[in-house]
């Protein structure tokens, strides 16, 4: 088992800065560290990570859509070019209003990763400025990350299908039909 | 003509500096852009969705599809991934079959690079026979796994096969062949005067922005920087094989990042040659995974990374105890590259640039749109 030296100084350093506003801060592993705080302090956190301890890069900002606990997931990943430590940064946002705040002025490409989750799972982050859409078009329906959003149903409403493509069609009756033929009896209680 | 007026210009979505379909809008005075924007949008195939649909081991075989010219470092986050969440251990063969498929791909990635690269600078020969010899190890692969692009081999507990009978040696030949290729590559490419003058001081990444500003892989090394996630943080054996990570070229325009991806293919063969060496005859290479259908992993979430052929290649791995993904976010590098980084350093270059550029960054929208 290696040392986790700078892991548990990252763990104590933020519990000592910020008290109650870290709602929890853990070593998962070797070079892992995982914090958690709320949408009001993510900022702040965010900042004090990049100024005053070095994680410099920004890895991703991703989000896990709870649907059973009404909340969604936002995680921002962090690495220290230095000392070889990435840190998970969750927070929680409510589903039914969910509004982050926007940190595109402390890396730019959170700006992409911002716009993909506005779209996505209809993340309003206060302050994005409202380029166009990034990968949908004119998209009007639920966002479609969602748990909620049912791709069959969207399908079914939105195209038609080919005559003769229709889907989960029976193979063998299918050409059966088409050519005229006999099922043949052993092959029968496999067709639908 | 009057200075302040400018003309928009739609690159793309298809064109020769990427692999994939992009679209950039450029606005130009003459023939110099003055502002640059990415439109994604042209590739989307949800697989980020589709794997909340599927159980694990069906996800699987989705999520090599998600970059076409690298498909391996895909399998293996994934499988790592999956590993982390669930505490599965890889038989050691396994793992360093698993080092062989990587440094593989990264030869192939970096022999089409070869042809993107030179091609885009109007040297149309490079790419004939870079191509060509990519083909010899495709063959590898083929006889290995049975694909030539997808694999579909590196899933979680191991690799889904051993190596055919005298495998290693036929590896061993390809990479004693293609080392003998790539000098013939330098004197076609990198003597080349056509090739110095149109990369030197172009696409230039100021080093002192270069992390903020979410660079990674080879832009990142050419910038003078020393970060490879081979090294900073080991996976599978890569502690236990030695290998130099380039930092000493640091112009930071596309000719250093030329010059890192030609020193870092002679680096994988290096290694290829010690994985050979010191990976044992025999053992399982699977460590075998229960019935699929059935097959739950317990509630957890996990970030692993690799370093493919473009930069770091992370996965964010979310299980919620059942036997579908919660949700598996793919963090490709070109995402960053392809969309911030490329609208901020193409300002000020000429269009006939733009592809040179483009191709040094590693753009791949593939990975950008999943």
């Amino acid at each position: 088992m290696a040392d986790l030296i700078y892991e548990n100084t990252v763990v104590n350093v933020v519990k000592e800065h910020f008290k109650d506003d870290i709602i929890d801060a853990k070593v998962r592993r070797q070079r892992r560290v995982e914090l958690r705080t709320n949408t009001n302090n993510i900022e702040s956190v965010l900042l004090f990570l990049k100024e005053k301890m070095g994680f410099l890069h920004l890895s991703h900002i991703s989000c896990v859509d709870w649907i059973e606990e009404n909340r969604f997931e936002l995680v921002y990943i962090l690495w220290h070019p230095q000392e070889k430590v990435n840190v998970l940064i969750k927070v929680d946002v409510d589903r039914l209003n969910p509004v982050a705040p926007n940190i595109d002025y402390i890396w730019p490409q959170a700006n992409t990763y911002e716009r993909e989750l506005r779209e996505m799972f209809g993340i309003q982050f206060e302050g994005l400025v409202g380029r166009h859409e990034l990968i949908l078009e004119d998209w009007d329906d639920l966002p479609p990350m969602r748990r909620d959003f049912d791709t069959l149903q969207y399908v079914m409403q939105n195209y038609t299908f080919r005559s003769g493509r229709e889907d989960a069609q029976d193979v063998r009756e299918t050409i059966a039909k088409r050519t005229g033929e006999e099922i043949p009896e052993f092959a029968k209680k496999y067709s639908r | 003509m009057r200075k302040e007026k400018t003309t928009t210009i739609y690159l793309g979505p298809q064109h020769p500096g990427i692999t994939g379909n992009m679209m950039v809008k450029l606005e130009v005075q003459g023939d110099t852009i003055v502002k640059a924007e990415t439109h994604i949008g042209y590739l989307h195939r949800g697989f980020e969705k589709l794997m909340e649909r599927r159980n694990w081991l069906q996800s699987f075989t989705i999520v090599c599809r998600i970059c076409v010219p690298e498909p391996d470092p895909n399998e293996e986050n994934y499988a790592r991934g999956v590993e982390e969440i669930e505490g599965r251990e890889v038989p050691e063969k396994a793992r360093w079959i698993r080092m062989l498929v990587l440094e593989l791909a990264r030869i192939q990635s970096y022999l089409l690079w070869y042809g993107g690269q030179s091609g885009s600078a109007g040297l149309y020969t490079i790419g004939q026979w870079s191509v060509g010899d990519r083909n010899y190890v495709l063959d590898l692969f083929e006889e290995l796994t049975g694909g030539r692009v997808y694999h579909m081999y590196i899933w979680p507990g191991g690799v889904r096969r051993d190596l055919p009978k005298g495998f290693k040696s036929r590896v061993a030949k390809v990479m004693d062949y293609l080392e003998k290729r790539l000098d013939d590559y330098d004197r076609v490419m990198f003597d080349n005067a056509v090739f110095q003058k149109r990369t030197q001081g172009v696409g230039y990444i100021p080093p002192e922005k270069a992390i903020e500003w979410g660079v990674v892989g080879p832009p990142l090394r050419g910038a003078g920087i020393k970060s490879d996630v081979r090294i900073d943080e080991p996976y599978e054996f890569y502690d236990q094989v030695e290998f130099e990570v380039p930092d000493m070229y640091n112009t930071s325009d596309v000719w250093a990042r030329a010059l890192v991806r030609r020193f870092e293919i002679r680096q994988s063969i290096n290694i290829i040659r010690q994985i050979l060496d010191k990976m044992p005859d025999n053992g399982p290479v699977w460590n075998k995974i229960p019935n699929p259908h059935k097959w739950k992993l317990p509630r957890g979430d996990a970030y692993v990374k690799t370093e493919s052929a473009r930069g770091e290649f992370g996965y964010y791995v979310v299980s919620d105890g059942s036997e579908h993904p919660r949700r598996i976010h793919v963090r490709g590098p070109a995402y960053v590259h392809g969309i911030t980084l490329l609208e901020k350093i193409l300002v000020g270059q000429n269009i006939a640039d733009v592809a040179l550029i483009m191709n040094s960054l590693g753009t791949c929208p593939p990975e950008m749109e999943r």
